[in-house]
């Protein structure tokens, strides 16, 4: 189709260029890592056996990287302090907007139906929260104000998904971009409730101590990741991957995809609702620069595109990478705040130009191929 | 503060035109390549602060000192960069990704979100004021009658964009490579099948799309004022015009972009400017649901 344009052409040249320079570099890469993976296997074997019908097979290597992850993920407080000072406050936000983009990805990723229009699930429940703790009863705490939270992003998902899910590809994904200006007006329309641009801000959070703080969002994350995991891998995420192959095909079968398309988005606005609590909780304010507005929504999806649409697990990396790179990695380079987001978002252009299947997907392929037996 | 009705009446025919020809740019993007362009707010930002860099010492970046040219030649020069702007952005970005909608969906918005960090950078967040149209030749407000303080702008602004729209429509209906690019909107395989090369249109058409986002870039941020976040709302009227309208129907555009001009206006002066936008979002849900085809289009086919 386009391969009328010269420099789409060009480009291509220079892609399989790069593609025969980078050959021998990778065989090395599988000499050396080769015998590594099979040590792991056995590990991996076991697990494969036990849990991997829920939540996917793994190599050797595979299992090893996965394992790390989790494993610094989860003791983030005790090794932080030797990179940096800040890192476990970074991570501690990567995490809520982990939340958001596996959220995100079980119901866009998998479903491609796309959704614009998420972070006014998680809006809805941080000024659930706000407006509970503003106007009806400063002293609620969030065992009360956090399930009425999660129950308003819940019925908004509803609202939105049962007429919107009615129409497709980008129509659908329109919708969801109009449900964020509209959300976003009405906060400015009603300033007198919601404090317009100022926002809310008398919500004590849950503690000052910044590593209990990252527990506090890091093992929501953690649980909400197996549990999305799970149900991405069983029959539910199969159907719902078939919704973005063929919706025919699930038809045929006798399923209703309607059905299947509105439950995912229900079970997506379930953590955003988490999500959007424990930012309020985190920031303990709650405005629509850092909740509602359009930039937020196209985050969580570049979140979630950098690692991989589709994988759960992908997004949730992708998170790490992006608030690694913007409030450390670059920061040291780049002191000025809107050069680094644009240098973030011009990467994120990059991956969805050049490899929009994702950068943990590419990583993921490469330790299942390295000895050779797999694609 | 309320004006007279006829007042109202007079600057929402004047928006309108103005919201016709940013619609206009939009839906020929979509027409001809299927392509939903959400950078095309961004690409109406760069025209303001083209001008901006041009014909005020304000801002200045790397290479281009600022100057102040007058704006007879800031104008053309302006226009002529959005133009190109607009080209590479689709020879640049859109063309790897187009086969996808969802994806180039995404790549706009995120030109558009990259934009505006660019105009951070650059000019700060400030909101920047410019007169276009210079003191000395014009009046800074025209009335007559029960019509008073309309901004000659805002009159400068109706007669170029119909101006601008006229000469589109002779474009596409008199020359061929204005009818190549109605020809591939219609259907592109009949397109190809009488030998056009639908690449060179496409990217033919981001030209000219571009150009008319300048021309309303400018216009519109002489109106109002330039800021880093001013591609949204642009961008969301041009959305609410086009699916009234019919995605990929200029003459819908000129209807709808019409009914939405006096809509808002009506409503921001009514009911407050915070309703504006609310309002017009309820209708295109409205048309979404009822009329997804819009007023004279053909409905999307993936």
């Amino acid at each position: 189709m386009s391969s009328d344009s010269a420099f789409v052409r060009a480009t291509d040249a220079v892609k399989a260029q790069l593609r025969t320079r980078l050959q021998p570099v990778w065989a090395v890469l599988c000499t050396v890592l080769a015998p590594l993976d099979r040590a792991i296997q056995p590990v991996a074997d076991l697990y494969n056996r036990s849990l991997g019908r829920h939540f996917g097979t793994m190599t050797g290597l595979q299992f090893g990287v996965i394992a790390l992850g989790f494993g610094m993920i989860a003791t983030v407080p005790f090794w932080s302090p030797f990179y940096s000072e800040t890192l476990n406050i970074t991570f501690a936000v990567a995490s809520i907007w982990a939340i958001f983009a596996m959220s995100w990805d079980i119901q866009s990723g998998y479903t491609g139906y796309i959704s614009f229009g998420h972070s006014v699930l998680s809006g809805a429940a941080g000024y659930t929260i706000g407006l509970l703790i503003l106007h009806y009863d400063p002293s609620m705490g969030p065992l009360v104000t956090i399930p009425l939270a999660v129950l308003a992003s819940l019925v908004l998902g509803l609202v939105i998904a049962v007429p919107s899910l009615r129409l497709r590809g980008p129509y659908f994904s329109l919708i969801t971009l109009v449900g964020v200006l509209l959300f976003t007006n009405l906060i400015f329309a009603f300033s007198e409730w919601t404090n317009g641009e100022l926002g809310i801000h008398q919500v004590d959070p849950f503690t000052y101590e910044p590593w209990i703080r990252y527990y506090y969002m890091a093992i929501p994350m953690l649980v909400i990741a197996v549990g999305l995991t799970y149900v991405a891998r069983s029959n539910v995420g199969m159907v719902l991957l078939t919704i973005r192959e063929n919706e025919r095909a699930v038809s045929s079968a006798g399923l209703d995809p309607t059905k299947f398309k509105i439950s995912s988005f229900v079970l997506s606005s379930i953590p955003m609702g988490i999500g959007g609590a424990l930012l309020v909780y985190y920031g303990r304010a709650i405005n629509p620069v850092s909740f509602v507005e359009i930039s937020n929504s196209i985050e969580i999806i570049a979140l979630a595109v950098i690692g991989g649409m589709g994988s759960i697990i992908g997004p949730l990396f992708g998170s790490f990478l992006f608030f690694f790179l913007e409030e450390e990695l670059l920061r040291d380079f780049i002191e000025d705040s809107s050069t680094r987001t644009l240098v973030l978002w011009l990467f994120v252009l990059g991956v969805l130009v050049f490899a929009r299947n994702g950068v943990f997907r590419v990583v993921w392929h490469a330790l299942g191929a390295v000895r050779g037996d797999s694609e | 503060m309320l004006s007279g009705l006829p007042t109202v009446l007079v600057n929402a025919a004047l928006i309108s035109a103005l919201y016709a020809l940013i619609a206009i740019g939009f839906t020929m993007i979509f027409g001809v390549g299927g392509v939903l362009n959400l950078a095309h707010g961004a690409l109406l930002m760069a025209g303001a602060y083209a001008y901006l860099l041009l014909a005020r010492d304000t801002i200045s970046v790397p290479v281009f000192e600022s100057m102040t040219l007058h704006p007879l030649i800031a104008f053309p020069i302006a226009v002529v960069t959005v133009a190109v702007l607009s080209y590479l952005l689709y020879v640049v970005i859109v063309q790897f990704v187009e086969d996808n909608p969802i994806v180039t969906f995404l790549a706009t918005i995120v030109v558009a979100l990259a934009a505006t960090e660019v105009v951070i950078h650059y000019a700060g967040a400030s909101t920047q004021t410019y007169t276009l149209i210079p003191s000395d030749l014009l009046p800074s407000t025209v009335g007559f009658g029960p019509v008073d303080g309309i901004l000659t702008v805002d009159v400068v602004g109706f007669v170029v964009s119909w101006i601008a729209i006229g000469l589109l429509w002779l474009y596409v209906t008199k020359t061929d490579s204005g009818r190549a690019i109605r020809a591939t909107s219609m259907t592109e395989r009949g397109a190809r099948l009488t030998g056009v090369n639908v690449h060179a249109v496409r990217a033919r058409t981001w030209l000219v799309a571009g150009a008319l986002a300048g021309i309303g870039g400018v216009f519109l941020g002489a109106s109002s004022s330039a800021t880093p976040g001013m591609w949204l709302q642009p961008l969301s009227l041009a959305f609410i015009i086009v699916v009234i309208g019919g995605i990929g129907s200029i003459k819908g555009s000129i209807v709808a972009a019409y009914l939405i001009g006096f809509l808002q206006t009506g409503v921001g002066e009514y009911l407050g400017q915070n309703f504006r936008g609310i309002l017009s979002l309820v209708l295109l849900i409205a048309v979404l649901f009822m009329l997804p085809q819009g007023l004279f289009g053909r409905e999307y086919h993936e």
